[in-house]
Formats: structure tokens, C-alpha cells, sequence
């Protein structure tokens, strides 16, 4: 667009300053009204979950037991076991009966409990960066960088609102997402062994831990 | 002659590559989500891409025996490895490696049109082979910051549009698309050892010393991936799949070693 006169030049002139001001305006008043955000939430839960790695009463093997109830009891606040249980097995959840979506929920939590956290078991007090979040209706990605072995781990946070929580769904370690790794897999075993076929794999696989 | 095969396999790849990647590149992005903010790419991540395994009978058969070669040979020569030979020392034998691979990852950046990350790595190359003592040391990381920019041919080939193709579980390689065979054999051509005369058995030595001594560096990938999954080999055709996937994107997880073994 090519402005032949001055008069042209300040009306524009005007109508984008009323633009960014009704998009100031936007934008306080969303960030006054929202509960608080992804990363914001996140932030505790992973606090709470180094606070007990770090702490010395809990440290060694013996006391791995106690010290993964805790864990665990912290971080089902912040991560929805529920959703990726339910996202992992697919169309058939659904029609399962309440209690052997429980049974499943907990069988899967359990492997995600060593898979995940048995990551961070060594983990000696290198801070957790929050390097992003992005956000989009009601999901989101919040991005952390530790630091292991001497290299910076990017782990990313997959997150969905729950009522005002947000909750983690996906854990996105090096750039490989956990949960969906467990999805395919699950994938092809239900094809061939049915969701009971599943959920005695699970059941031999969790007793090969501890 | 090391060469000679290359260029030969190249050709025949380029061939076959366009059939195959029309037939797997399925993605579908999620309709709902429409943004796009900064480098990570919010639709990307949520798309969800089927894996084209169509040779997936075979690509069992090798995963297994790359499996019995994993514990039958590799642990063991392993962990003579890293029992004589000390920590400090497998680091520099890891920067030389990456070192001499420099070129490789200049000519990739260069290709896919990221100037700055070729400029990086050349400079790199240049402080590290003469400062540096022959690439044994990092002091172009150490003390002037300037991070490594790795980069291939099989994810230049995904810059530049062509599709993964199917995946491959290779005797002795492990996984691979058909599009990063291509592109394994690509990094071949501009990689330095090809030029030096050697011969394809000291070719297939120098392979074989870096790949060792990689996995000194990062003992345990495999036997964790095995140890949390309920079908390995899906499982680690998804991670290597979604780095691969991840590299093209350009997004982290880029020290994800598990698949450069």
C-alpha cells in the first residue's frame, strides 16, 4: 500500500496505536484472569520431586521404597496417569469396565514410575531451567533443560487443562516422547494379545523391577 | 573402493527412494492446533505419524541378532574397553572422532542452507585440529563457547522434502530409514577417512573403533531401552524414528546417543 498524503499517514498512524492499545488491554486482562500458567504449576511439583531426591533421610537403596511413595504421591498431582493410561490404549478404554481401567491405570503408572524417575535416582542438585513454554487453548509445552553427565538433557513437559489444573500427559525426554513410545508399543500387543494379553505383560514386566 | 561401493549403493538407493518415500509420508497434522511460535513447531509435535514398517519380519529377524551381537560381542569387548582404557582418554578419542567428522557436518549445514551453523562447525574444526592438538581436545567449546553443529545427509534429504521411506533394522547398523541409508552413504562421500586410502576393511575398523568407544562414553542406553520396554524392538523404532523426525524439524534432542550407536 503506497500513502499519497500526510492525512493518510496519520490516521494509520492512529489506528495502530488504538491496536496496540486493545492488545495491551487483551493481554493484561487474560494474564489477570487466568489461574496461573502451565510452566507456573509445573514448577512445585518439580521442586517437591527434587526436594525429596535431594533430601539425605531418603537417599540410598533402602529407603528407594519410601522415597518413591513420596515422589509419587507428589507428582500424581501434577501428572495425569489417568489420561495417558487412556491415551495409550486407545479406542478400546472406553469400553472397559471401571475396575480394570483402575487395575491398568496403576499397572501403567507403576512402569512409568521406574521408567521416568529411575532417570532422575542419581540425580545430585543441578538446577532445572524452564527455557520455554508454549502454549495453545488447553494444551501446552514446557520446556526444561538438566543437566547429566555433563551434558544438557532437554526434557519437555506435555501438558492439558483439567477444570484450572494443568496437568502433564507426555514427557518428552532428548527429543523422544515416553509416552507415546509406550502408545506404539502397546499398539501391536493389543493387536495380537487383546488388552488381557496387555495387561499380563504388564503385570511380568513390573515384577522384573525392584 | 570403498568409493566405488558407495557411489554404486548411492545410485541404486536414489533409484528406489522416490517409491518408497510416496508411499510413507503420511503425516496429519492435528486439525485443532494452528500455531506456530519460534523454532519448535506446536503442530509438528502433535502430529501423530505412523510408522511405514513394512519390512517389519526382517527388521526383527536383525534386531534380534544385532541383540545377540550386542551381548555376545559388543558388552564384552566393551567392557575390556572401558576397563583399560580410562575416562579421560575416551573423551578425547570421542572429540577426535567427532572432529574428523567435521566436514561432514559443514558440507550438511552448508546444504541445508544454515550458514552461521557451517561457519560454527568449520572454525570448530580449524581451532580444534591445531589448538586443539589433531581434534583430542575442545578448547573451540571450552573457550570460545561455540557449540557443535551436527548434521547429516539423511536429515539434509529431510530438509529438503524427501520422504523417510521405510524403516530398516540393519545387520550390524541397526536402525535406519531407507531415506538415512541414502544419506549414511552420502556422509561416506564427504567424509575425510574415504580420502586417505584406506582400505574398506580399515574403513569398517574405524567405524567400528568410534562406535565403540561411543558407547563407553554412554553405557547402559540399550539395556535401560530393553529393561522399560514391553516390545524393544517398537520401541526402538519410535525413538528412532522420532529423532530422525525431531533432526529434520530441527528441534532438541540432539544428545540422544542412543541412536548414533
Amino acid at each position: 500500500m503506497v500513502f499519497r498524503n500526510l492525512k493518510q499517514i496519520k490516521m494509520m498512524k492512529y489506528i495502530y496505536t488504538l491496536l496496540v492499545l486493545v492488545c495491551c488491554f487483551f493481554v493484561l486482562n487474560s494474564s489477570a484472569l487466568a489461574v496461573s500458567g502451565p510452566t507456573e504449576q509445573l514448577k512445585p511439583t518439580l521442586k517437591s520431586l527434587i526436594d525429596i531426591l535431594l533430601d539425605p533421610s531418603l537417599k540410598g537403596e533402602k529407603h528407594k521404597v519410601e522415597r518413591r511413595a513420596k515422589i509419587m504421591g507428589h507428582v500424581t498431582q501434577g501428572f495425569d496417569f489417568r489420561e495417558m493410561s487412556q491415551r495409550v490404549v486407545g479406542k478400546e478404554w472406553k469400553e472397559l469396565p471401571q475396575e480394570k481401567q483402575d487395575h491398568f491405570q496403576s499397572l501403567f503408572t507403576k512402569l512409568l514410575e521406574n521408567a521416568y524417575i529411575g532417570k532422575f535416582e542419581n540425580y545430585s542438585g543441578q538446577e532445572i531451567q524452564y527455557t520455554g513454554e508454549r502454549l495453545k487453548d488447553d494444551r501446552a509445552i514446557v520446556s526444561t533443560q538438566i543437566e547429566n553427565n555433563g551434558q544438557l538433557m532437554p526434557v519437555e513437559y506435555i501438558m492439558t487443562k483439567k477444570g484450572d489444573r494443568w496437568m502433564v500427559y507426555d514427557i518428552n525426554i532428548e527429543g523422544v516422547s515416553l509416552v507415546r513410545n509406550y502408545m506404539e508399543q502397546f499398539k501391536s500387543i493389543l493387536r495380537r494379545d487383546k488388552f488381557d494379553g496387555l495387561v499380563k505383560l504388564l503385570e511380568e514386566k513390573n515384577g522384573t523391577f525392584d | 573402493m570403498l568409493k566405488k561401493r558407495i557411489t554404486l549403493f548411492l545410485s541404486l538407493a536414489l533409484m528406489v527412494l522416490p517409491v518408497w518415500g510416496a508411499q510413507a509420508n503420511d503425516v496429519s497434522p492435528d486439525a485443532n492446533l494452528s500455531i506456530d511460535e519460534g523454532e519448535g513447531k506446536f503442530d509438528e509435535f502433535f502430529a501423530e505419524e505412523e510408522a511405514g514398517d513394512p519390512l517389519e519380519s526382517m527388521n526383527r529377524f536383525f534386531f534380534e541378532v544385532n541383540d545377540k551381537l550386542y551381548f555376545w560381542i559388543l558388552k564384552p569387548v566393551n567392557t575390556a574397553y572401558t576397563a583399560v582404557v580410562p575416562l579421560d582418554f575416551r573423551q578425547c578419542f570421542g572429540n577426535f572422532f567427532d572432529n574428523i567428522r567435521a566436514p561432514v557436518w559443514v558440507v550438511n549445514n552448508l546444504l541445508q542452507g544454515k550458514i552461521s551453523g557451517a561457519g560454527i562447525n568449520l572454525s570448530r574444526f580449524l581451532i580444534n585440529s591445531t589448538v586443539g592438538v589433531l581434534g583430542l581436545g575442545d578448547p573451540a567449546l571450552q573457550s570460545f563457547g561455540m557449540k557443535p553443529k551436527p548434521g547429516d545427509f539423511g536429515q539434509t534429504l529431510g530438509v529438503w522434502g524427501v520422504g523417510e521411506g521405510a524403516y530398516l533394522c540393519l545387520p550390524l547398523i541397526g536402525p535406519l530409514t531407507l531415506r538415512d541409508s541414502v544419506g549414511f552413504a552420502g556422509d561416506a562421500l564427504s567424509h575425510p577417512i574415504t580420502y586417505v586410502g584406506i582400505t574398506y576393511l580399515d574403513g569398517v575398523a574405524y567405524y567400528t573403533v568410534d562406535k565403540v568407544n561411543l558407547l563407553s562414553l554412554h553405557p547402559g542406553l540399550y539395556e535401560d531401552m530393553k529393561r522399560y520396554s514391553l516390545d524393544p524392538y517398537i520401541s526402538m523404532r519410535q525413538v528412532y524414528l522420532e529423532y530422525r523426525r525431531n533432526k529434520v524439524l530441527n528441534r532438541e534432542g540432539k544428545n540422544n546417543m542412543l541412536n548414533e550407536l
